[in-house]
C-alpha cells in the first residue's frame, strides 16, 4: 500500500505539487490525470525520490521513504517506469531486463523474473540480444514496464505510458496491467494525460490541477461526471 | 558614461598614464616583468574571446603565439633593421590567417575533438621548428634583437622601460579593440552561439562563420603576443612554446573569471608574477632544488584546483560576492545574516 | 624490409601502451564526460611509487602490484574529492580541474621522488629475440607489453560484458538517472570506474617507463597521443579508442622512422586533423543522438 500525505514540492519559488495526499492499496490501479504542468511528473517524482519534498510525508506498506535517496527507494520495491519509457537504449533486451531484478535474492529467481517477462510479453523474447534502440515504440513500452516488474516491486509508478502508443497496443498493455495488480498484489499509481484510457483500467482516479488534487473518485464515476470531464479532462 | 566606445577609451588612456607613470617608479626588472604581464595578457585576452566569450576550448595557444614569435624572428633575420611596428603586424596578419584556417577546421568540431585537436597542435608544431632548423633555428631556436629605445628619450633610458612601454602600448590597444568587439553586436552572437548553437543559427546567426571569426581574433591576438614574446625573451625557441605556455593562458583566464576582459587582466598579473614571488620566497626558504624549482609550479596547481573546487567564477566571481555580502551587511547592519544556500 | 618490421613492432608496442591511455580516458569519458588530462600525470605517479617500492628490496611483481593498486586509490580519490564535488558545473571547470591536477602531480612528483631522469626495469630482456641466425625484431619485453595490454582489455571486456557489477557500471554511465530509479548506487560506480581507469593508466605508465624512462613528464606524449587515438575512434567507443591508438602509434613509428624523429607528432597532428574534418567525431562514433 503507498500513502502520500499532504506531500509539497517547490522548485525554487515555484510550488509545483501542493498538500497532495492519496493512497493505492494493494492489487489496486489508481489513476492521477490532469493537463500538462498540473504535477503529476512532480508527484511520481517526488515519490520515488528524484526530487525533494518540501514538506508531507510518502509510505509504503508503512514504511516513511521521505528523504531517501531513490536508489535506496527503488530497493524498498518501488519500481518507477519514467515518462518516455526510460529503457537504456544502448543495452540490448536481455540487459535492460537484468537490471530489472538486480535486487533479487539467487542467480535463480533472477533467471527466472527475465523469463518471466518474456511470457508476460511475448514480443520480447524475439528481442533478447538486440539493443533496445532497434524496438518499436512499443516494445520499449513493454520492455520498461517488464523491467519494473522483474523487481517484483510492491508499488509501480508508470509516468504516462500511452505515450506515443497505438491504441491497439495501448489497450493490450492497460488489459495487461490490470491483471498484473490483482495477481501481485500490487499498488498502481498510473500518471496519465489519455484520461479515457486510464479511467478504463484504474479502480480509483485523482485529478491534479496546479498542484493541488481537485477531484477524487471511483474511476467509473469519475467518468461520467460530465463537467469535471469537461473542466480538467478534456473529453 | 552612456557610449561605450568612448567609456573604453577613457579607461584605457587613464590605464596609460598609470602605467606609465608606474614604470618611471619601478626598477628595471620591474618594469620587465609589467612587460611580461602586459603580453601575456595580449593572448589571454584573445583566448577570452575565444574560450570565455565564444565556448571554444583551445589548449594550443601556444602553438599560435609561436606562429608569431618565428614570424616576427624570420623577419628579423633577414631584415635586422625592420622597424618594430613591421614585424609586430607581419606576426598579427600570419597568425590571424593561421587562426582563420584553424579555425574552419575547428568550426566542425566540438568539446574534447576541438580540445584533442588543440592539443595536438600545441604538441606537434613547436616540433616542426626542430625538424626545419636550417630555417628555424632547430632546438637553439632563432635570437631576436633587443629593441632600443628612440634617442630622443636620452641615453640612459633603459630598454626594459621601452619595452614595457611597446607593450603596454599594445595591450591597451587589445583591450580597447575586444572590449569594443565584446560589447557590442558582435560580441551578443558570439555568446548566442556559446550559449546555444540550434537557438542562434534559427535566430539567423550563421553559426561557423561567428566561430571563425572568434578564432581568427584570438588567433592574431596570440600572435601580436608571440611577437612581443619574443622581443621579451631576446630568442625564439620551441621550448619556449611548449603546453605548459597554452595551458598557462587558459589558467589565467579562468584564475580571473571567464569570459571577462578584466578577468583576463587579473589572472595574467597572476600568472606572471607569482611564479617570480613564489621563487623568491623559495630561495629565502633554504630549499632543496628540486622543491624550490617546482613550489611554483605545484602552487599554481592548487590554486587551479581550488579555484574550481571553490570559487568557479574565479578572483572576479569570489571579489564580487564579497562585495555584495559586504554590501549588504552594511546596509543593514541589526539584521541577521541570511544564508544563501541555494 | 628490415626498417619496417622494426618499425612495425615499435609501433604496435607503443600502440598498445596508447591504447590503455585512450581506453582509460574513453571510460572516464563515457561515465562523466570528462576527459582526464591528469591521466598520463596519474601514471607517472604510480609509476614512481613503484620505482620507490622497487628501490626498497621490493621485488617486480610485487612493485607492478603496488602500482596498479595504487592506480585503483588515486583513480577513486581523484573521483570522490576532486571530481565529485563540481559534478554538473560547465564542462571547461573539470577541464581546468583536471589540467590542474597534471600541473600539480608534475610538481609534486619531482619534490617527493626527484627530477632527474631515473631508469625503470623491465621484468623480461629488451633485447630483440633470435630463432637461430634470424632476428625477429621483437624482445621478450615488447611481447610482454603487447600480452599484459591485450589481457587487460579482454578482462575489462568479460567484466562489462558479463558481469552483473559490469552491467551496473554500463548503465550508471549510460543513463544516470534511469540507474538510479534501477537501485544502482550511480556515484560508487563513478567512483569504480575512475579507480578502473587509473589501474589502466597505471599499467601503462609501468609498461612505457623502461623504454622512455622516468622523469616528472614522461607520460605527457602518452596522454597525447592516447587522446588522439581515442578522439580518433570516437571518444564513445572503446573498440574505437584501441584501435585509433594502435594506429596513432603504426603512424608515429613509420613518421618517426621514415622522415625523422622530430616529425612524429607532427605526423599525428596532420593525421589527427585528416581523420576529423571527415568525421568530426571518428572512425567509430554512432551518430545517435544520445538522450541525457
Amino acid at each position: 500500500m503507498l500513502e502520500v500525505d499532504d506531500l509539497t514540492v517547490a522548485y525554487g519559488g515555484v510550488v509545483a505539487l501542493n498538500g497532495v495526499s492519496l493512497q493505492v492499496p494493494e492489487a489496486s490501479i489508481t489513476t492521477v490525470l490532469g493537463a500538462n504542468g498540473a504535477g503529476k511528473t512532480t508527484l511520481v517524482r517526488a515519490i520515488s525520490g528524484l526530487v525533494a519534498a518540501r514538506g508531507g510525508s510518502v509510505r509504503v506498506d508503512g514504511t516513511a521513504l521521505t528523504g531517501m535517496a531513490p536508489e535506496r527507494i527503488a530497493r524498498l520495491g518501488v519500481a518507477h517506469v519514467p515518462e518516455g519509457h526510460g529503457v537504456i537504449s544502448e543495452l540490448s533486451t536481455e540487459e535492460n531486463l537484468r537490471l530489472g531484478c538486480l535486487w533479487l535474492g539467487g542467480a535463480n529467481d533472477r533467471r527466472a523474473a527475465t523469463e518471466e517477462a518474456y511470457e508476460l510479453f511475448p514480443p520480447l523474447a524475439a528481442r533478447r540480444r538486440l539493443p533496445a534502440a532497434n524496438l518499436s515504440g512499443g516494445e520499449r513500452q513493454m520492455l520498461s514496464i517488464a523491467r519494473a516488474l522483474a523487481a517484483r516491486p510492491r508499488v509501480l509508478l508508470l509516468d504516462e505510458p500511452s505515450l506515443g502508443l497505438a491504441a491497439v497496443i495501448l489497450a493490450q498493455i492497460m488489459q495487461r496491467l490490470r491483471e498484473l495488480a490483482r495477481s501481485r498484489n500490487l499498488a498502481v499509481l498510473l500518471i496519465e494525460q489519455n484520461a479515457r484510457s486510464a479511467l478504463s483500467v484504474a479502480d480509483e482516479a485523482v485529478v491534479l490541477s496546479l498542484g493541488s488534487v481537485v477531484a477524487r473518485d471511483r474511476a467509473e464515476r469519475l467518468a461520467r461526471d460530465e463537467s469535471l470531464r469537461h473542466a480538467y479532462l478534456g473529453f | 558614461m552612456r557610449n561605450p566606445l568612448l567609456r573604453h577609451a577613457t579607461v584605457c588612456v587613464a590605464l596609460a598614464v598609470v602605467l606609465v607613470l608606474l614604470t618611471y617608479v619601478f626598477d628595471a626588472f620591474t618594469d620587465y616583468k609589467i612587460a611580461g604581464v602586459a603580453i601575456f595578457f595580449i593572448a589571454a585576452a584573445g583566448l577570452t574571446v575565444l574560450t570565455g566569450v565564444n565556448g571554444q576550448l583551445s589548449l594550443g595557444h601556444g602553438a599560435l603565439m609561436a606562429i608569431g614569435a618565428y614570424t616576427t624572428s624570420l623577419l628579423l633575420k633577414e631584415q635586422p633593421q625592420l622597424p618594430m611596428i613591421l614585424p609586430l603586424l607581419a606576426a598579427i596578419v600570419s597568425t590571424g590567417v593561421a587562426g582563420a584556417v584553424i579555425g574552419v577546421a575547428a568550426a566542425r568540431l566540438r568539446g574534447p575533438y576541438l580540445a584533442g585537436a588543440t592539443l595536438a597542435l600545441a604538441v606537434g608544431l613547436p616540433q616542426v621548428a626542430v625538424h626545419y632548423g636550417s630555417v628555424f633555428g632547430g632546438n637553439q631556436g632563432l635570437p631576436v634583437p633587443v629593441p632600443t629605445p628612440p634617442s630622443a628619450l636620452g641615453g640612459d633610458f633603459p630598454n626594459e622601460r621601452w619595452l614595457a612601454w611597446i607593450a603596454i602600448a599594445a595591450a591597451l590597444i587589445t583591450l580597447f579593440l575586444l572590449a569594443n568587439l565584446v560589447s557590442g553586436a558582435t560580441g551578443a552572437r558570439l555568446r548566442a552561439v556559446a550559449d546555444d548553437e540550434a537557438a542562434a543559427s534559427l535566430a539567423g546567426i550563421n553559426v561557423a562563420r561567428i566561430q571563425v571569426l572568434a578564432f581568427v581574433v584570438s588567433a592574431a591576438c596570440a600572435g601580436l603576443a608571440g611577437s612581443l614574446f619574443a622581443y621579451w625573451v631576446g630568442l625564439t625557441a620551441p621550448s619556449g612554446f611548449g603546453l605548459s605556455v597554452s595551458l598557462q593562458l587558459l589558467s589565467a583566464i579562468v584564475i580571473g573569471g571567464l569570459g571577462s576582459l578584466s578577468g583576463a587582466v587579473l589572472g595574467s598579473f597572476l600568472v606572471v608574477m607569482a611564479p617570480f614571488t613564489i621563487s623568491d620566497l623559495a630561495g629565502n626558504l633554504n630549499l632543496s632544488s628540486d622543491v624550490a624549482n617546482n613550489l611554483p609550479l605545484a602552487l599554481y596547481g592548487v590554486v587551479l584546483i581550488v579555484t574550481m573546487l571553490a570559487f568557479p567564477r574565479g578572483i572576479q566571481g569570489a571579489l564580487f560576492s564579497l562585495w555584495r555580502l559586504a554590501k549588504r551587511n552594511l546596509r543593514r547592519p541589526q539584521a541577521p545574516t541570511v544564508s544563501t544556500t541555494a | 624490409m628490415r626498417t619496417f618490421l622494426i618499425l612495425t613492432v615499435d609501433g604496435v608496442t607503443s600502440g598498445f601502451i596508447y591504447a590503455m591511455v585512450a581506453l582509460a580516458l574513453v571510460m572516464i569519458w563515457r561515465a562523466t564526460r570528462v576527459i582526464n588530462y591528469a591521466q598520463g600525470a596519474m601514471a607517472m605517479f604510480t609509476t614512481y611509487v613503484a620505482l620507490f617500492a622497487i628501490q626498497h628490496r621490493v621485488t617486480y611483481w610485487l612493485a607492478f602490484v603496488i602500482a596498479l593498486g595504487a592506480g585503483f586509490v588515486f583513480g577513486a580519490g581523484v573521483e570522490r574529492l576532486l571530481v565529485r564535488p563540481i559534478e554538473g558545473r560547465a564542462p571547461l571547470n573539470m577541464v581546468i580541474l583536471t589540467l590542474g591536477l597534471l600541473i600539480l602531480l608534475e610538481a609534486v612528483a619531482p619534490m617527493l621522488f626527484g627530477g632527474d631522469v631515473k631508469s625503470f626495469p623491465a621484468p623480461f630482456s629488451r633485447i630483440d629475440i633470435t630463432a637461430g641466425a634470424t632476428q625477429l625484431y621483437v624482445s621478450p619485453f615488447d611481447i610482454f607489453v603487447i600480452a599484459a595490454a591485450l589481457l587487460v582489455m579482454l578482462l575489462l571486456l568479460v567484466f562489462f560484458q558479463r558481469t552483473t557489477i559490469g552491467l551496473r557500471m554500463r548503465a550508471a554511465a549510460f543513463r544516470p538517472e534511469i540507474a538510479r530509479l534501477l537501485g544502482i548506487r550511480v556515484g560508487r560506480m563513478l567512483t569504480l570506474g575512475w579507480g578502473l581507469a587509473a589501474v589502466l593508466g597505471a599499467l601503462a605508465g609501468v609498461l612505457i617507463a623502461p623504454g622512455i624512462f622516468l622523469y616528472p613528464n614522461n607520460m605527457d606524449e602518452a596522454l597525447v597521443f592516447g587522446f588522439t587515438g581515442a578522439i580518433l575512434g570516437g571518444l564513445d567507443s572503446p573498440v574505437g579508442a584501441v584501435t585509433g591508438a594502435i594506429v596513432v602509434g603504426l603512424v608515429l613509428s613509420y613518421v618517426g622512422g621514415y622522415l625523422g624523429s622530430d616529425l612524429e607528432t607532427v605526423g599525428g597532428l596532420v593525421m589527427l586533423i585528416a581523420v576529423l574534418m571527415v568525421r568530426p567525431q571518428g572512425l567509430f562514433a554512432f551518430h545517435r543522438q544520445r538522450q541525457a
